[in-house]
C-alpha cells in the first residue's frame, strides 16, 4: 500500500465534505482559468485588430498618452484636442511611408439609447492604408452625403445599398453607396463617411483626430518615426499601433482588476473551506492518527498523509475547474463583450488555453499545499498517549 | 531469559488542570522473551501509562526504561518509531481499523511507515493465523467486534514484533470472542512472543503467566 491509497481511502470517508470542499476549489481555478483566458484573449484580440489586421504601423496624433490616443482612434472619442490636416501633407512626403489616411472620429448614441454608432470620416486613402477595408456591395462615395456601412451595422439596420439612413441626432439623411465585407474587427460596427461631412457634422474642418500611416518597411518603423518627429511640430506625438493597442488595453486596467479580485475572493473562499474540512478531519481522526503514530509512522508520515489528502482533493476540484472553465469561458467572453464599455475588439475576446488550465490547476495545487500545512502540522503534532489517555 | 523492556523506578506525572497526577510512582518491571503477562489494577491505577511508557509511546518523568539494553529516553523520535516499528505491535481496545481498508489492506498498513513492501504470502499467513483468511477482501464494517481485534492483532504482527502491548483488547468484546482472542493471544505466546495485556478482567489475568497489580500508580504485587 503507498501513501496515496491511505490518502485516497480516507477522503471516501467522508466522500460529500470532500466534494463540497473539491467544488469549492473547483470554482476558484475555474474562476482563475476564465479570468486568465478573457485577460489573455481581449488582449490578443486587441492587438489582432489594432496591430495585424489594420495595416497602420503609426498614428499621429495630439495626445502626448497612449491611452488618450488609443480612446480617439478606438473608441470614438471626441477629443478637444486635434491634429491639423496640414500634417497630411507633411507626413505623404516623408520618406518610408507608403500611405497616409486622414480620419476623424465621433460616436452618436441613437435616439432610444441602446447603441452608439461610431462614425468614422475617411479618404480613400483608406483603401491604401487598410487592405482588409474592402467594399463588397455597392462602391465608394457618391457625394458628401454617402455613408459606407460595415456588414454588421448594415445587417443590424438591414440596410442595402442605395437605402437611406436618417440621424435623429445629426439631423440628417445619408446614403448607403457601399458595405463592406465582413472582416471580423471593429470596422463591422462603423458608419463611414466622406472626412470633410465628418469634419462639417463636428464642427471642425480642417482638423483631424488623427492620421493613420502605413510604412513603406515596417523594419524602418524607429527610423521613419525619429524622421517624422523630426518634421512636425512637438506638440504631437507620433504613436506605434502597438504602443496603442497597450493604450487600449488600459482601458481594460479597471475590468480586469475587478475580475482579478473576484478571483481572490474565490480562492479566499476555497482556503477557508479546505483549510476548515482538513482541521475537522484531523479532530475527528486523532485517536487514529494516535495509533498510525503507534504503530511506527513518524511526523513526516503523517505531515505526508494529510498533505495528500488535501491535495487529492484539490487536484479533483483544479481538473474540475479548468474544465468548467473551457465551458465557460466563451459564454463569459460574450458576456465581457456586452458589458465593456471601453475597447470592443471583433471576434472572440477569450482565448483558453493549455498554458492558462495549466497554471490555474498549479495554482488550485498550490493553495491546496499551503492550506494542507496547518492542519498536517496540528495532525503530526498529536501526541499519541495524551489522546489515547484523554479520549 | 532475555530482557526486552525493562522500565527501573519509573515514574510519571503529568498535570491535568492544576492538580499534578502521579500516573506511575517508582514502577520497576521486566518484560523478557516469551513473557505472558498481565497488568491489573482499578481505573486510573496506571495500566494504560505503563503499557504506553513500555510501548515508547510516551516518555517517563523519572526513571529509565530500556529496550534491549538501550536507554529510550536517549532517541529521538525516529528512534522511538523505528523501536515501535520493529520491536512493538499495539493492540488496542478500539480497534483502530480504518473503515474504507480491506482487512488485507490493514493488516499491512504498517509496513507503510516501516518502508516494507507488503509480502502477500506473509499477509496471508497472518489471516490464516488469525483464522480469517475467508475475510481478507472484507471491510471492517462487514466484520463482528471478535473479527475486527483479530484483525488488529494480525496487523500488530505484521512487522515481526518481539512483543505485543494489547490495551484492555477484550474490553469490547462478548466472552465468546473475547476467548476467542485470549487463545491468539496464547497461541502466539507459544511462538515466542512476548504478550502484555492490560485488563479488568480477572479472568484473563488468571490465564497470565505473571500478574502485575498497579494501584494508585505503584505496584502492589
Amino acid at each position: 500500500m503507498k501513501i496515496l491509497t491511505l490518502a485516497f481511502n480516507n477522503i471516501r470517508r467522508t466522500p460529500m465534505r470532500a466534494l463540497l470542499t473539491a467544488a469549492s476549489v473547483l470554482i476558484a481555478a475555474a474562476t482563475l482559468s476564465v479570468v486568465l483566458a478573457l485577460d489573455r484573449g481581449y488582449a490578443r484580440a486587441v492587438k489582432r485588430e489594432l496591430v495585424d489586421k489594420t495595416g497602420v504601423h503609426l498614428y499621429i496624433t495630439k495626445e502626448n498618452c497612449p491611452i488618450e490616443a488609443a480612446s480617439v482612434v478606438a473608441q470614438g472619442g471626441l477629443s478637444p484636442l486635434y491634429v491639423e490636416q496640414s500634417l497630411v501633407a507633411v507626413s505623404e512626403s516623408t520618406e518610408g511611408i507608403a500611405a497616409v489616411l486622414p480620419f476623424q472620429l465621433f460616436a452618436e448614441t441613437t435616439s432610444d439609447g441602446t447603441r452608439t454608432d461610431i462614425f468614422m470620416g475617411v479618404t480613400d486613402a483608406i483603401r491604401r492604408v487598410r487592405p482588409d477595408w474592402v467594399i463588397e456591395k455597392g462602391g465608394w462615395f457618391e457625394n458628401e452625403d454617402s455613408v459606407i456601412l460595415g456588414a454588421q451595422i448594415a445587417q443590424i439596420e438591414l440596410a442595402k445599398v442605395g437605402d437611406r439612413l436618417y440621424s435623429e441626432k445629426l439631423d440628417k439623411e445619408f446614403k448607403v453607396t457601399g458595405i463592406l465585407r465582413k472582416s471580423y474587427s471593429q470596422d463591422d460596427g462603423m458608419i463611414f463617411l466622406p472626412l470633410a461631412t465628418a469634419q462639417r457634422l463636428v464642427k471642425r474642418e480642417g482638423r483631424l483626430s488623427a492620421i493613420a500611416v502605413k510604412l513603406t518597411d515596417v523594419s524602418r518603423m524607429q527610423e521613419v518615426t525619429t524622421r517624422l518627429r523630426g518634421r512636425i511640430s512637438q506638440d504631437y506625438s507620433v504613436i506605434g499601433a502597438k504602443e496603442l493597442s497597450e493604450g487600449v488595453l488600459g482601458f481594460f486596467a479597471a475590468t480586469r482588476m475587478i475580475m482579478f479580485v473576484m478571483v481572490g475572493v474565490a480562492f479566499g473562499v476555497s482556503v477557508f473551506g479546505i483549510v476548515n474540512t482538513m482541521l475537522m478531519v484531523v479532530m475527528e481522526r486523532r485517536r487514529e492518527i494516535a495509533y498510525l503514530k503507534c504503530v511506527g509512522a513518524r511526523r513526516a508520515d503523517v505531515l505526508r498523509l494529510i498533505t495528500m489528502e488535501t491535495l487529492l482533493i484539490c487536484v479533483v476540484g483544479g481538473l474540475g475547474g479548468i474544465l468548467a472553465g473551457m465551458f465557460i469561458t466563451p459564454l463569459a467572453g460574450s458576456m465581457l463583450r456586452g458589458t465593456l464599455v471601453g475597447y470592443v475588439p471583433a471576434g472572440s475576446i477569450a482565448a483558453p488555453s493549455a498554458g492558462v488550465a495549466l497554471f490555474s490547476l498549479l495554482v488550485a495545487v498550490g493553495t491546496g499545499v499551503l492550506c494542507a500545512l496547518y492542519p498536517a502540522w496540528k495532525a503530526a503534532s498529536i501526541v499519541p498517549m495524551e489522546v489515547l489517555r484523554n479520549e | 531469559m532475555n530482557s526486552l523492556i525493562s522500565l527501573e523506578n519509573v515514574s510519571k506525572f503529568y498535570k491535568r488542570g492544576i492538580e499534578e497526577v502521579h500516573a506511575l510512582d517508582g514502577v520497576t518491571l521486566d518484560i523478557a522473551e516469551g513473557d505472558l503477562i498481565a497488568i491489573c489494577g482499578p481505573s486510573g491505577s496506571g495500566k494504560t501509562t505503563l503499557l504506553n511508557i513500555a510501548g515508547c509511546m510516551d516518555h517517563a518523568s523519572k526513571g529509565v526504561v530500556r529496550i534491549r539494553g538501550e536507554e529510550v529516553e536517549r532517541g529521538g523520535e525516529r528512534r522511538l518509531a523505528e523501536i515501535r516499528q520493529s520491536m512493538i505491535g499495539f493492540v488496542f481496545q478500539q480497534f483502530f481499523l480504518i473503515p474504507t481498508l480491506t482487512v488485507e489492506e490493514n493488516v499491512e498498513l504498517p509496513l507503510l511507515f516501516s518502508h516494507h513492501k507488503a509480502n502477500p504470502s506473509r499477509t496471508a499467513d497472518l489471516l490464516e493465523r488469525v483464522g480469517l483468511s475467508h475475510r481478507r477482501h472484507h471491510l471492517p464494517g462487514q466484520l463482528s467486534g471478535g473479527e475486527m481485534q483479530r484483525v488488529a492483532v494480525a496487523r500488530s504482527l505484521i512487522n515481526e514484533p518481539k512483543v505485543i502491548l494489547a490495551d484492555e483488547p477484550t474490553g469490547n468484546l462478548d466472552s465468546r470472542n473475547s476467548a476467542a482472542v485470549v487463545e491468539l493471544f496464547e497461541t502466539l505466546n507459544r511462538a515466542g512472543i512476548a504478550i502484555v495485556l492490560v485488563t479488568h478482567n480477572p479472568d484473563l489475568a488468571a490465564r497470565c503467566r505473571k500478574v502485575v497489580h498497579l494501584e494508585d500508580g505503584k505496584v502492589v504485587g
